[in-house]
Formats: C-alpha cells, sequence, structure tokens
C-alpha cells in the first residue's frame, strides 16, 4: 500500500523520528514522508512510533491509500526531495 | 515491493542513521534501507565499510559496471539460503551428462521460444518486411529442431550461435539502417545496436544474480555454460531466457518510439558507448520493464516480469530436486 505520514512532533523527538521513517521511506519535505509499504511495515513502523513519541502532546497522521495512483497528488513550486531510484 | 537502485553518478556511500546515504559534492539522497532490492552501481562510487558490512547483512547485493557500462563484478553477501541437499542436486545434474545436456536444452528451448515470439510480432505487424521475417524465423524453428540430435554441450552452442545471428539478421531486416547490428561485437560494441544489446545484457544479468540470491541455488553451477568459465555462471544461463523478453523489447521500444538521439551515444576509439544520457533513458525502461505485471496462468494473479525471474529459478531447483520437470518460460501474451 502506498503511505503517506505526517508528524507534528516535539523539537526533542523530531529527530528520532525523521531518522527512523528514513529506513523506510522517502522524505519529501519537512515532517512528511511518503512511500510504498507493506502491511506488516507499516504496523511495525505504527507501533515504533508509538513507543518514540509522547502521545500527550504530539501527533501523526498516517494517509494510506491501495496504491499511489489513487491519490490525486498534485504540487506547486519546487520539491525539496528527488525521489526516483536513478541517481 | 523493494527496488532497485541504479546510482550513475560520483559520489560516495555510507551508512548514516542506521540507513544508507548516497552524498556527493552538489547532492545528498538517502536511500532507506528496506527498500532497497539491490544497488547497480555506474559511477566512481566510494563506500565506508559501514555500509558495506549493513548492506550484506541486510542481503543486498551491489552490482558494480566500469566506465565503460560493462559489468565489472558483484558484492555478493554471505548466503543466508544455504541448501546443502539442492547443492549437491544441483552438482548431480551437471555431472551426469544426459541430464545436463536436458537442462541446458531447456535454456536453449526458452531463449528460442521468446526470440521467435518477438519475430512473430513484427511479421505480423509490418507488412513490408513480413515475408523477409518469416523466412528468418522459419530456419531459425529448423535450426532448433536440430536440437535435439546435439550430443554435446559445444554442438548445443553451435546451434545457439547460430539461431541467435539468425535472429540478429532478422532484426536487421526490421530497424533503419542507424541500427543495422550487421555482426555481433562485444567489448567493445562496435555500432548503435550492438552497445545497446550489450548494456542490457549485462542488465539483466545482474538483476538474474540478485534473484539467485534470493534463492537456495548455488549462482557458480550452471548447465549451458561452463561453471568453471568465469563469474556467476548460472546467471548467465537463466539470463538467456530474459534477453528476449527483456533487452530486445526495451530496445524495440527505444528505436520505434525514436527515443534515442546521437547524444545518447559517445564513440570512442573506434567503437560505441551509451552516454550518462542514453544510460538514464534506458536504465529507466528498464526499471519501468521489470516492475511490469502481467497475469500469470498458473498463480492466477498479476506478477512482475522480475518475479518471472525468480519463478523460473523455482523451477530450475524443483527440476534438481526430481520434484516437477521444468519447462522454461516462453511468453504467452
Amino acid at each position: 500500500m502506498y503511505v503517506v505520514i505526517v508528524y507534528d512532533v516535539g523539537v526533542e523527538r523530531v529527530n528520532k523520528v525523521r531518522s527512523f521513517l528514513r529506513e523506510y521511506m522517502n522524505w519529501v519535505q519537512n515532517s512528511v514522508f511518503e512511500g510504498e509499504l507493506t502491511k506488516a511495515e507499516f504496523l511495525k513502523i505504527k507501533s515504533r512510533l508509538k513507543e518514540l513519541i509522547q502521545e500527550s502532546s504530539d501527533h501523526i497522521i498516517f494517509y494510506s491509500s491501495r496504491d499511489r495512483k489513487y491519490l490525486g497528488i498534485e504540487d506547486l513550486g519546487t520539491p525539496k526531495a528527488d525521489t526516483s531510484n536513478i541517481i | 515491493m523493494r527496488e532497485d537502485f541504479y546510482i550513475l553518478q560520483d559520489g560516495i556511500l555510507k551508512r548514516k542513521e542506521n540507513t544508507v546515504y548516497f552524498e556527493n559534492k552538489d547532492s545528498r539522497k538517502i536511500l532507506p534501507i528496506n527498500k532497497i532490492n539491490s544497488i547497480f552501481a555506474y559511477g566512481n562510487l566510494s563506500f565506508s565499510s559501514g555500509v558495506v558490512s549493513y548492506l550484506s547483512k541486510e542481503g543486498i547485493p551491489i552490482h558494480f559496471f566500469n566506465y565503460y557500462g560493462f559489468y565489472e563484478g558483484s558484492m555478493y553477501p554471505r548466503e543466508t539460503l544455504v541448501s546443502g541437499d539442492l547443492v549437491i542436486r544441483q552438482a548431480e545434474n551437471y555431472l551426469n551428462s544426459e541430464r545436463r545436456l536436458c537442462l541446458a536444452g531447456k535454456f536453449i528451448e526458452g531463449a528460442c521460444g521468446n526470440i521467435l515470439k518477438n519475430l512473430r510480432y513484427y511479421a505480423r505487424t509490418r507488412e513490408d518486411v513480413q515475408e523477409a521475417v518469416g523466412d528468418y524465423a522459419t530456419s531459425i524453428e529448423t535450426e532448433f529442431s536440430r536440437l535435439k540430435d546435439a550430443e554435446t554441450i559445444p554442438s548445443m552452442m553451435r546451434t545457439e550461435g547460430k539461431i541467435r545471428e539468425l535472429y540478429y539478421n532478422a532484426l536487421d531486416e526490421i530497424f533503419p539502417e542507424e541500427y543495422r547490428i550487421i555482426k555481433r561485437t562485444r567489448r567493445p560494441p562496435e555500432n548503435k545496436m550492438n552497445t545497446l544489446i550489450s548494456f542490457g545484457n549485462s542488465l539483466v544479468y545482474s538483476t538474474t544474480l540478485s534473484e539467485i540470491y534470493n534463492t537456495q541455488l548455488n549462482p557458480t553451477i550452471s548447465y549451458l555454460h561452463e561453471p568453471f568459465e568465469r563469474r556467476f555462471s548460472l546467471s548467465l544461463d537463466v539470463s538467456e531466457i530474459f534477453k528476449p523478453i527483456l533487452v530486445d523489447r526495451i530496445i524495440f521500444k527505444l528505436i520505434n518510439k525514436n527515443m534515442l538521439d546521437d547524444s545518447c551515444f559517445r564513440g570512442e576509439i573506434g567503437n560505441m558507448l551509451l552516454s550518462e544520457k542514453g544510460k538514464k533513458i534506458f536504465l529507466k525502461e528498464y526499471d519501468e520493464k521489470l516492475k511490469t505485471t502481467i497475469k500469470h496462468k498458473g498463480l492466477n494473479r498479476n506478477v512482475s516480469y522480475k518475479s518471472l525471474i525468480r519463478l523460473e529459478l523455482y523451477k530450475i531447483s524443483k527440476h534438481v530436486l526430481g520434484v516437477e520437470d521444468y519447462k522454461p518460460l516462453v511468453m504467452w501474451w
């Protein structure tokens, strides 16, 4: 499935969340990751993030879709990161 | 699904924050460790030893290609899927000349079947070359029918060589003058078509090797090619089947859609090589091709071209274990 993760967490934890998500997904812009995940990976990510954040003050949203093509993705301006696999 | 990463730029690959970073003076790119299937390194790449051990721990092979785009070698991580039983059976199939010939013949059968599929397509769709291509297809069939009389591996290889030659002659009929093969030349290739074929074949070879890593087969015991010849020769055997399906079809698309121009090639001391731009176009098509899915009749679900390679390897394991006779893949679509 294709997942977009948007997070808003305390400054002390922001690095931890970012570096953990980098192992699985592509960084798109500040506090946003997206990528193709298996169900198992998605569960793993959710449970690990639960440990990392402070649930009373932080907030993370997961937008998931069966396939990237079902998300009508549009953008404006200059993208911050290049997610292609040909470097 | 895990992806292949193709690195054309020069730079350094390092382990940082438990994942892989590619860095050079103008850019930084982060490869998510859990999303890497294998890495194809075309540029001048430096590695920290941290990243090498991390990638081998995760079972990710890196394939190296030199400045000219030729295959150099692979960082093949420690085998984790080992099966003594299968290795012994693989060797047994090699040592028994009858069984070796049987398997070697199957690889040629697959390659030949797919070559014919490609030619038939042109015989069907292009009226101007219909007759000539049809004639070549018939000669290939006659040549192939001789295969069953072959008693030695060299004579089988000769048949295979003849089939390829006829195939290339047929392609010369189809494509514009600029893309004539005339004669297959390698290391270095002498014209555009040879360049494209060589570049594509080395990609298929590496992809197959990556797939073999995910099975219990031993990549050094092969049947059509001699195992002690060089490199991981089992992957050369299996690639034979997939070259017409992957490489040739990509080349047809590139030529028919006019996606290449002179700036995609660079000439160097009497030979032809793909330029940076050419490599990029080719790699993009190749990556898309591997991800393309088709409905598999037996499995009744969609499988990608890349998983077809894996399925082929499973069929070979079954054959050497004596579970089920191997039937090579011939495109049914």
